[in-house]
């Protein structure tokens, strides 16, 4: 199967006041293309540096990613911008809705950046399929966080990525709410073929995904298809 | 158990360990109070220290201990009894006067003015420096004169060259670069020239009746000088028709001129003080709701309102202590600058140090304002309840304090919760009145000063409001047919947190200060050109004897460039010795000095004269001998005399008691317009009389006919309105300058309090553009995005200021009786100019957020 995450000796050091700190030491490993694949680890572990790294939100001290072919580590902004917004589709923890636009104006947002035409159908489709149907017009500050992170959800779709990066995306919100949004991320993974990382420090969540990757101190310390992977 | 209590010093600990946290935040808060503090610290350190200048060079600006100044020469009497006086006072004559000059060769002349004095003499104080470097002495005599520069310059002439003036040639010497007593002389209508008084007397100008200004300079002995009063008492009485004044005095036009300005540019500098207090209380507010948990912990844990509100009032007190301080500093520039406008027309240049009674008024007004609206966002800790903020997302009843008990109306309701901040608002009100009032000096200014500012911010806010909500509205119904970037950019300006209309006002209210100043001052300015209607007089002849009245009656009818006849004048020198029958000692006159009775300006008339019409009583029959006279509305308000009342003249000794037959007003465009007295020919014609003409000339051969007139009669003053005006407009342009220097603080106000509300967002537009880049959006789009923010922001700020300033100007315009069209270009200039202005600002205040490394963002959350 094609390989469309590739990462190589990928280190990152970062200054602490007068002290130099290594997040990631030296990570390397693959993902087949629409793989799900669970990053889990202790609080401060590397997890969220390494899932930013791979969207191309921060640059390595040392070693590379390489997104469906496409090397990221030498780009420059603007380029890496056009990969972020035609490669990958970006779920945060805490929402990150632009709080002036609509939800559909949200969930439109990738489209206006990345693409050319009416993107509005896909969007409205998108909104419906997540159950916002009659809140597409509403501020992320009239709904709930679950609402929130649904229209966050139809945001990170709306291009039809072929990689999802999802940062604690159920952290946030309580077990149904948490619940739904993982179904959707599934079913995004299984129905579309995107290739899903999630980090997450929940074994339950987890245990959804066909591989599991766990970091201990900025290093991998096992990597290892779970039971749906062996499958 | 006890109370918990925060004593003073642990809210001062806490108050300086939260501001060192947010000091970035707090730095705009300081450039607010520093702004308007800076503006009113420089123009009354300025002020004092021009009086102090003033003081200090008294005798120097005055030339002399003592000063005389009249129109008329003193009688031999007076002479005599001056010279009675003390015969160890020195006195000289300082003559002044216009007069027409020319070089040979180059017959077009202009309009000088003229200084005679003796040169071996004057001045008693001081020094006149001349270039080449000499005295006076050897400068000036019969036959040679010293010019300003700007003569050379205007007649193509140079130092040892040769000019024209009167009836006589005169070498032209040295350049005059400073006069001790510039300031005490009258105001110089055209290019300096000193020469002699003999030389002026063998120039024939003048003659009896001709304008002129006398001042008598009186040095007194060392010995006496302590004895100025005593002194100046007794020239009072040789001298009633004078103006004797000491050199504690000096200019008492001056003086009076200072007073009026500092006190009207402390008002406007009071506006930039305002504004910028507006910007601290804004950022107050806005800090104060970043640290509402802070403070609902803090009441949680037993601390009283009272006892939180100190922290935030020790915050505010070292805010507008320290922006205060750096305002005086600031001040020191603006103190610097103010001379350097207004060196054309004061050549005095004080020195620019702290003035201790300034910097401490300063001091207090700074504070003052800073606390004053500093009020009402601290009265609101005591309406903020801990449990609120347990559930802060999901509650937003905004926990009124006012709801509990019974159900009211959210009216009373919100009246019973908020109470103390319109106290506070009342006495932001009441402080501002007295502060207006001080520096004015008048309750009654400083009471419609603090109103008038009320009501404009408050019309400011409202359109502001207006215009934003008009635009979302329009906003929401075409969201989605707008480019994105576009859509994206609007909707900026309704993010959570912002204050916009605030802001909008704020900056609105400075573009309309400073719109407003240019846009009266265009007009007025405009106002002064003269126009080329065929009946309206633009040349003015002065000093015309009756021997040569025919003759330039007649010469002007050759004039292929004169339109229709000249308006001739005649004017009697008498004096008021009386009115309605009350001696004119006795007369209780309000603004009107006793003195102006001495010396006035009677003509006559037959016909209702040209440009004039009778708005009270009627003109009499032509021919009438019965002595009558006509005056203004203005004088017989001074006068306190109606029609059919009295007025008795003395000219040339006799006693002529004129019933006041008509009131008149005239439309200041005609040579009867001058005139103050008009009686009948009859009761006038048999007394010597200097003439005035008055005549339209074509505006393009104004030069030919000054050129004839004066090769043919010399000592005849020929005044080309449209030079005048010029000398007049350029004064008015200064004083707009210094006004608009002013009125631009308050400009920069608003930007500073656009910058703080910007920096004050920062964190929520940085998180905005790591989410926009995680999206995929290039810098050039996020930056796009937010210069449209800034470009509505600009352009609302500027449209709301320019229609206002519009009104104001329009209102204004009115009221002066003076031209009041719309100026689109400038409007539109000015709102564009705005807009850039607030994009320019609001890039400053949002620096290195689009060099934000997303992770880092995302890493805190």
């Amino acid at each position: 199967m094609k390989t469309i995450i590739e990462v190589r000796a990928l280190t990152k050091t970062i200054q602490n006041g007068s002290r130099s700190v290594e997040i990631l030491k030296s990570v390397n490993f693959d993902v087949p293309a629409g793989q799900f694949v669970a990053i889990m680890g202790a609080s401060g572990s590397g997890k969220s540096t390494l899932l930013g790294l791979l969207a191309g939100l921060d640059s390595p001290t040392s070693g590379d990613v390489v997104l469906d072919g496409t090397s990221i580590g030498e780009l420059d902004e603007n380029k890496l911008a056009g990969v972020r917004g035609s490669k990958i589709g970006f779920v945060f923890q805490s929402y990150q809705l632009i709080p002036t636009l609509t939800a559909l104006e949200n969930v439109l947002l990738p489209h206006e950046l990345n693409a050319g035409g009416s993107g509005l159908a896909r969007a409205k489709s998108l909104l419906e399929d997540v159950g916002l149907a009659e809140r597409m017009h509403h501020y992320p500050v009239q709904m709930s966080g679950g609402e929130q992170q649904r229209v966050a959800l139809a945001r990170a779709f709306m291009l039809k990525p072929p990689i999802v990066l999802a940062d604690e995306p159920t952290g946030n919100l309580d077990s149904v709410n948490g619940r739904h949004v993982l179904d959707l991320l599934l079913s995004m993974n299984r129905n579309e073929g995107a290739t899903l990382v999630m980090v997450t420090h929940d074994a339950a969540i987890a245990s959804h995904a066909a591989r599991c990757i766990t970091l201990s101190d900025g290093v991998v310390i096992s990597d290892e298809l779970t039971a749906v992977g062996q499958q | 158990m006890a109370q918990a209590s925060l004593g003073w010093a642990t809210a001062a600990k806490i108050a300086w360990r939260d501001m060192r946290h947010s000091a970035g935040k707090f730095i705009f808060v300081l450039l607010s109070v520093a702004i308007g503090v800076a503006a009113i610290s420089g123009v009354r350190s300025f002020s004092q220290a021009f009086r102090q200048a003033l003081l200090l060079n008294a005798r120097n600006i005055m030339a002399a201990d003592l000063a005389a100044r009249m129109m008329e020469p003193p009688t031999q009497a007076e002479l005599d009894s001056i010279a009675k006086l003390q015969r160890r006072i020195a006195t000289t004559k300082v003559i002044e006067t216009v007069s027409m000059a020319n070089t040979p060769g180059d017959p077009y002349p202009i309009l000088v003015s003229l200084k005679a004095v003796d040169p071996a003499v004057y001045p008693f104080y001081g020094k006149v420096q001349l270039q080449p470097d000499e005295t006076l002495v050897s400068a000036l005599n019969d036959d040679s004169v010293a010019v300003g520069a700007d003569l050379l310059l205007r007649l193509h002439t140079d130092v040892g060259g040769r000019v024209r003036i009167g009836g006589r040639e005169f070498h032209i010497a040295a350049i005059i670069r400073s006069e001790p007593d510039q300031l005490s002389s009258s105001f110089a209508i055209g290019p300096r020239v000193l020469l002699t008084e003999h030389a002026l007397e063998l120039t024939t100008l003048l003659q009896p009746g001709s304008r002129r200004l006398e001042r008598i300079l009186f040095l007194l002995p060392v010995g006496l000088r302590d004895q100025v009063e005593s002194v100046k008492q007794k020239l009072i009485a040789i001298l009633p028709e004078a103006q004797v004044t000491d050199f504690e005095e000096t200019s008492p036009a001056l003086s009076q001129g200072l007073d009026r300005s500092t006190s009207m540019l402390s008002l406007l500098s009071l506006v930039a003080m305002v504004l910028g207090a507006l910007g601290v209380a804004t950022a107050m507010h806005g800090h104060m709701e970043q640290r509402l948990d802070t403070i609902a912990i803090m009441k949680s844990l037993g601390a009283r309102s009272g006892h939180v509100m100190r922290i935030f009032l020790l915050q505010t007190l070292t805010l507008g202590v320290l922006g205060s301080l750096l305002g005086i500093v600031g001040g020191l520039a603006v103190q610097a600058v103010l001379p350097t406008l207004m060196a054309r027309y004061i050549p005095l240049h004080p020195e620019v140090a702290l003035e201790f009674r300034a910097v401490l008024l300063s001091l207090a007004v700074g504070l003052m304002t800073t606390l004053l609206f500093t009020l009402p966002p601290l009265l609101r800790v005591r309406g903020i309840r801990p449990g609120l903020m347990l559930r802060r997302n999901v509650d937003t009843s905004g926990g009124d304090a006012g709801s509990k008990g019974k159900s009211l109306s959210p009216a009373v309701n919100h009246f019973r919760g908020h109470w103390p901040q319109y106290l506070a608002v009342l006495l932001i009100l009441v402080g501002l009145a007295v502060i207006a009032a001080f520096f004015s000096e008048s309750a009654m200014v400083g009471g419609w000063f603090a109103a008038g500012l009320a009501a404009i911010l408050l019309v400011m806010l409202g359109l502001s409001k207006l215009v934003l909500v008009t635009a979302r509205s329009l906003l929401e119904k075409t969201r989605l047919h707008l480019p994105s970037v576009v859509r994206q950019g609007l909707a900026n300006l309704y993010r959570p947190g912002n204050q916009t209309a605030s802001i909008l006002a704020v900056l609105g209210a400075g573009v309309m200060l400073i719109t407003t100043v240019f846009l009266v001052e265009q007009s007025v300015v405009k106002e002064m050109k003269l126009t080329s209607a065929p009946n309206q007089p633009n040349v003015f002849l002065v000093d015309i004897s009756p021997q040569e009245l025919d003759g330039v009656e007649h010469l002007l009818q050759q004039q292929k460039a004169v339109k229709g006849e000249m308006e001739a004048v005649p004017a009697v020198g008498g004096r008021i010795t009386a009115v309605n029958g009350v001696a004119a000692g006795q007369l209780k006159l309000e603004n009107f000095p006793k003195r102006m009775l001495q010396s006035v300006s009677l003509t006559w008339s037959d016909e209702l004269p040209k440009g004039t019409h009778v708005t009270k009583g009627k003109w009499w029959d032509a021919g009438t001998t019965m002595p009558q006279v006509a005056i203004g509305n203005g004088m017989a308000q001074r006068l306190n005399v109606k029609q059919g009342g009295t007025i008795t003249f003395n000219v040339e000794g006799q006693e002529l008691v004129a019933t006041v037959a008509a009131i008149i007003k005239s439309d200041g465009q005609h040579a009867f317009s001058r005139a103050e007295f008009i009686l009948p020919k009859g009761a006038l014609a048999a007394y010597p009389a200097t003439w005035y003409g008055a005549v339209h000339v074509d505006i393009d051969h104004v030069n030919d006919v000054q050129r004839v007139l004066y090769a043919a009669y010399p000592t005849v003053t020929i005044i080309n309105v449209a030079d005048v005006l010029e000398t007049v407009r350029g004064v008015v342009r200064q004083i707009a300058v210094v006004v608009e220097f002013l009125a631009g603080f308050s400009i920069f106000a608003g930007c500073v309090i656009l910058a703080a509300s910007i920096a004050g967002t920062r964190y929520k537009r940085i998180r905005e553009v790591v989410v926009l880049k995680a999206l995929g959006a290039t810098r050039t789009r996020i930056v796009a995005v937010f210069s449209i923010e800034f470009l509505v922001l600009g352009l609302v700020a500027g449209t709301a200021g320019v229609l206002l300033a519009n009104l104001l100007s329009w209102i204004l315009l009115i009221k002066m009786e003076a031209d009041h069209p719309t100026r689109w270009v400038v409007s539109i200039l000015a709102v564009l100019a705005t807009a850039l202005l607030a994009d320019f600002t609001g890039w400053i205040a949002s620096h290195r957020i689009l060099g934000q490394r997303p992770l880092e963002i995302l890493r805190e959350e």
